[in-house]
């Protein structure tokens, strides 16, 4: 494999520091580079002291909600009168997104540091880290830098696990989750309860992803503040994050920068832009769940939570896919329809019966077969899916149509009138 | 002894949770504080074992753990890496959503198909060896097209790529 | 907030309800049916269907009423036009995979699905040119048919089996618009309680193959009536068409059967249609029984009554009604009295997610009431005494072996070719319990009341109006209750 690259110089390297480090990955190793610090320094600490310090941090969920860590943490009852769980969620699923699995294939033991601050300050008593099935690699590693840390008595009394998922993508979801480790169907779960009420078995339980844990070890031995200076924009933002860039870039990868950092140097200085000669046509800039954005909306975005949003889409995973001139939106949005289709867990109608159909009239359209009405047909369907649902997978379908509708709609009206024959993945 | 619900196991069952795979299962048990939660790993065992899940396989895991094999097989038919009938004996998944799509994985898929005989996704080759199909995201979109061939991960596969692979695992 | 009440509006109606009650239920108490699938009072709540949503005033999003609890001063609006449109969107849905079966369909004119399209839906479909999902019918089991592509995956039928029934046949199978009810091959659907899943399937997917293509439910008349198929004493409906009872369902009851009844139960109707019926009363002449009029049966009976001391027996059918018994017993009361009834047991079949219901192991409706009244169960003691007793009075228990010297009147539903009641002096036609009113008294003590569904047949008269008229011909009017 020919990851990791060297970093850029305009990487603010913290996370991926030791990627491409193969010591790095040995419990030995990564003591030798300062491991495990931070963890001795959060024992000493009370657990609600450590939470107002990745609070005060200003850090919040990397899995794509962007929910305030520190916030999440203090939901967990005051007083422990039950079982206590921490989840770790490595089910990284979302399209375009691919930076869990570096954190784990190259620095396991971070994201075992970041668990163990997390399970004292929750005061969790199991922790499972659920795993996709079809990380057999990361599965590998994590397996064997488990032993190691048990064996150095990492995490006191708590018990860990690995619990391997099959294919479900709505897994990631925190109550499905839940539900998959529970040994049922993947299906979220209504709200309320909510985790930190009731979770896994019904118990107090905080569900966090591997990068939001990857930085506590960070935060905790660096200082709050250290970590909210990390900040190119909105104070809300803060910290750095991995970005994983793919599509049609010259070089793809996962890419380390302070928060705020504008999108358009990533793809460009960092990534070289789209391969030579062609240029760029749109980017989704958080995972395939968020609005598609156009390339001015795209050259002129800030990569914090509130930077996106103000361009009309979401940051969710920092997932960057690139779409270049060559690209047939109609076509990739048909995929994305179809990805959701297939994810469909099957209990809300909106999202059983609309993902299905809304990718229909997708491939309806891209065979010549279109109605001139499919295009309001689909933006009112994508109306019904939208925040009528359980979570958001729903929403998510919707949101590429209607963007790409938006946006894109002279490349479907040239399908409509018959102009275009479908590209595929070139 | 009648199992569950009339489910007769017929004379000829070998029944995977015997021995040290039962040995393994007891110790996953001790995991989880109910017998459901270890479901998901018993039915990764199970397949390890066996290669894929059989209906009569649903039956003795829902015995084994106290559950129905009802519940069991709808928690199998929701994961698509549980296998539910027999494959190649080369499982090949390859990426094709948007981000894979865009640089080429439609024809890693063909090239996959053509070069090993199995012609459609979903069906086995004439020969038994393989079995390809077209997934979901796999998060390794950086490194086009990604593909798993049982449990070996390969990034960056190509249409040229293809034929070293195939060859490798024949 | 006092005394743990909530007060709120829906559809600008207040309604003051516990706290901890859920919107849906709240608006029910407002007069506002909140349309609804997955939803059901007796199970656990799912939340998927997605059809009870409804606007609730500082709330960002709509919200289902199913899962929502009310709080106080909470305003709902389930008819404004994001919440009509999110449930017409959701109707809308369900129908582009949902045949146009109505015609061939059993559910029709009982069917959730037709009453809230036409409550709320679209007009036309813009699903035309898709094909709709297909898959083959299966049998599930016993009594219960499964057609998957009428099926709108609401759940109940999983959760009724797996929470209720505590019993988990039933998934749901696959993902996505693939999804179906399923069942492990080598299972069936025969738990003692199934067939409740046939009534809560909103739809016409889950059938009761006993009901299948019988009758129209716009054809059926619906009458209350009490199971007599144990001594529980579920509430059901009879549901008769032309005057022969086609299917029974269970009647709400929060205290006895709660939504349910056993499949024993549900299938335990069709001797009510016998047609082998004794349609005059009868009465020995010349060594024959033959038939006359009401005035000379009764006649009959007053002489052997006035004519007769000693000993009189009665032996009954825990099946009577209370009325009739205590009739009985009034009848006779000039005599050294002895009653006796004898109950067919079977096993007992609990509905584990509800307490204390169960199919019981007594198979008769008012044991308890006729103990009450001063029957016993000492059948075979009072056999003995029959033999050499005055009169033997026999009340619907057809297979009664009895051998008397002294006289012998019979009054039930049919005479068996060769029933020892054959030899009665006197045979009194009398109704079932679909054909009649009366009150059981179930195993807790609780006297429920039937009401009649259907005529009795010929000159069949109710018990109870046979053995009052009798009682107060003889002077024995009605003893004070």
């Amino acid at each position: 494999m020919g990851y990791p690259h060297k970093s850029h110089p305009k990487e603010t390297v913290v996370l991926s520091q030791y990627f491409g480090d193969a010591e790095a990955r040995t419990y030995k190793g990564w003591v030798k580079r300062g491991g495990y610090e931070a963890l001795s320094q959060a024992l000493k600490m009370d657990p609600v002291a450590v939470t107002d310090v990745v609070k005060e941090s200003g850090l919040r969920g990397r899995g794509g909600a962007g929910f305030p860590t520190g916030l999440k943490w203090s939901f967990m009852p005051k007083e422990k009168k039950k079982p206590h769980y921490l989840c770790v969620n490595a089910d990284e699923s979302e399209p375009g997104t691919f930076k869990d699995r570096e954190i784990m294939r190259w620095t396991p033991h971070a994201l075992l540091e970041g668990s163990a601050i997390a399970a004292h300050a929750i005061r969790a008593d199991v922790a499972y880290i659920y795993i996709r099935g079809e990380f057999t690699e990361p599965w590998t590693i994590m397996e064997r830098a488990l032993a190691e840390a048990n064996e150095a008595g990492v995490f006191g009394g708590i018990k860990v696990y690995l619990h391997r998922g099959a294919g479900a993508y709505i897994c990631g979801e925190e109550t499905a989750l839940m539900n998959s480790i529970e040994g049922k169907r993947g299906n979220p779960r209504i709200k309320p309860p909510f985790p930190a009420a009731a979770g896994l078995f019904g118990m107090p339980t905080t569900i966090n992803n591997v990068e939001t844990l990857s930085a506590v070890p960070h935060i905790i031995k660096r200082g709050a503040a250290w970590y909210k200076g990390l900040c190119l924009s909105n104070p809300k933002s803060t910290g750095t994050k991995l970005f994983s860039v793919c599509g049609n870039v010259q070089r793809p990868g996962n890419y380390e920068v302070t928060m705020g950092f504008p999108l358009k140097d990533l793809i460009y200085d960092m990534c070289g832009g789209p391969p030579a000669g062609r240029a760029l046509k749109a980017c989704i800039p958080g995972g395939s769940s968020v609005p598609i954005l156009t390339r001015e909306e795209t050259e002129s975005c800030l990569l914090d939570y509130e930077g996106v949003v103000a361009k009309g889409s979401m940051l969710g995973s920092g997932g960057v896919i690139v779409f270049d001139e060559t690209t047939d939106m109609v076509y990739q949005i048909m995929r994305l329809a179809k990805f959701y289709a297939h994810e469909s867990c099957a209990q809300c109608t909106q999202c059983r019966e609309g993902t299905a159909w809304t990718t229909k009239i997708m491939e309806r359209i891209l065979a010549g077969q279109g109605k001139s009405k499919d295009l309001d047909l689909l933006l009112d369907l994508s109306e019904n899916m939208t925040g009528k649902t359980i979570c958001v997978l729903s929403d998510s379908c919707a949101a590429p149509i209607v963007s790409g509708i938006k946006k894109f709609r002279a490349e479907f009206e040239a399908y409509l009138a018959g102009q275009r024959q479908p590209v595929g993945g070139a | 002894m009648t199992p569950p619900h009339g489910v007769s196991q017929g004379e000829d069952y070998q029944p995977v949770f015997v021995g040290k795979v039962l040995d393994e299962l007891q110790g996953i048990l001790r995991r989880y504080p109910t017998k459901q939660a270890a479901l998901l790993p018993a039915l990764w065992l199970a397949q390890r074992e066996h290669g894929w899940i059989s209906d009569r396989i649903m039956a003795e895991v829902a015995e084994v753990l106290g559950l129905t094999p009802a519940y069991v097989k709808g928690v199998v038919t929701f994961y698509t890496m549980y296998h539910q009938h027999p494959v190649g004996k080369n499982f090949v998944q390859v990426c094709t959503t948007s981000p894979c799509n865009v640089c080429g994985a439609e024809a890693v898929l063909q090239a996959l198909l053509e070069q090993t005989g199995a012609r459609d996704a979903g069906a086995t080759s004439p020969d038994g060896k393989w079995t390809i199909i077209e997934v979901e995201c796999l998060g390794a979109c950086g490194f086009a097209t990604p593909i798993l061939v049982n449990d070996d991960f390969i990034e960056s596969v190509t249409p040229e790529k293809v034929t070293e692979i195939v060859r490798r695992y024949r | 907030m006092a005394d743990g009440m909530v007060n709120l509006t829906v559809d600008g109606t207040p309604v003051t309800v516990p706290a901890g009650t859920l919107v849906i239920e709240a608006a029910k108490q407002a007069g506002v049916l909140v349309p609804h699938y997955c939803y059901h009072p007796g199970l656990p709540v799912a939340g998927v269907c997605r059809m009870c949503l409804v606007e609730i005033e500082k709330a960002p999003k709509l919200q289902i009423a199913c899962a929502t609890t009310v709080t106080e001063g909470m305003v709902v609006k389930t008819q404004t036009p994001p919440a009509k449109d999110a449930r017409q969107g959701v109707l809308e849905f369900l129908l582009i995979n949902h045949p146009l079966d109505c015609p061939i369909c059993d559910q029709a004119g009982e069917c959730e699905l037709q009453d809230f399209v036409f409550q709320e839906g679209q007009r036309g479909t813009r699903y035309g040119e898709y094909a709709k999902r297909f898959n083959p019918v299966e049998d599930f089991g016993p009594d219960v048919l499964y057609v998957p592509n009428r099926c709108i995956l609401c759940t109940r039928c999983v959760r009724f089996m797996e929470d209720v029934a505590q019993e988990p046949v039933l998934n749901v199978s696959e993902r996505g618009d693939r999804a179906f009810i399923g069942i492990h091959p080598e299972a069936r659907l025969d738990h003692p309680w199934a067939g409740n899943v046939v009534d809560l399937c909103p739809v016409g997917s889950l059938l009761s193959k006993d009901f299948l293509h019988k009758a129209r439910a716009w054809e059926l008349d619906k009458t209350a009536s009490i199971c007599t198929g144990c001594s529980q004493g579920c509430n059901i409906t009879f549901d008769t068409r032309d005057e022969v009872v086609v299917r029974v369902r269970p009647r709400p009851n929060l205290d006895v059967n709660r939504y349910f009844i056993c499949d024993h139960g549900r299938n335990h109707y069709k001797w009510l249609n016998r047609g082998d019926r004794i349609e005059a009363p009868l009465v020995r002449r010349d060594g024959e029984l033959k038939a006359v009029d009401w005035d000379e049966a009764l006649e009959r009976v007053v002489r052997i009554l006035r004519g007769a001391s000693g000993k009189a027996v009665a032996l009954v059918s825990p099946g009577a009604s209370s009325e009739a018994l205590a009739a009985a017993k009034r009848v006779l009361s000039g005599f050294d009295w002895r009653g006796a009834f004898q109950v067919v047991m079977g096993e007992e079949a609990p509905l584990a997610g509800v307490p204390n219901l169960a199919l019981r192991a007594e198979r008769a409706p008012n044991a308890r009431g006729a103990e009450n009244l001063g029957y016993t169960r000492d059948y075979t003691q009072a056999l003995e005494v029959a033999k050499t007793a005055a009169v033997v009075l026999v009340l619907d228990d057809s297979d009664c072996a009895v051998e008397t010297n002294g006289a012998l009147i019979y009054l039930g539903t049919v005479l068996g070719e060769h029933a020892a009641c054959r030899r009665a002096d006197v045979v009194l036609p009398i109704a079932n319990v679909a054909e009649e009113e009366g009150t059981f008294t179930n195993r807790d003590g609780r006297d429920q009341r039937y009401s009649q569904a259907k005529p009795a047949p010929g000159m069949a008269q109710s018990a109870a109006w046979i053995l009052n008229q009798l009682a107060a011909t003889l002077g024995m009017a009605e003893a004070t209750r």
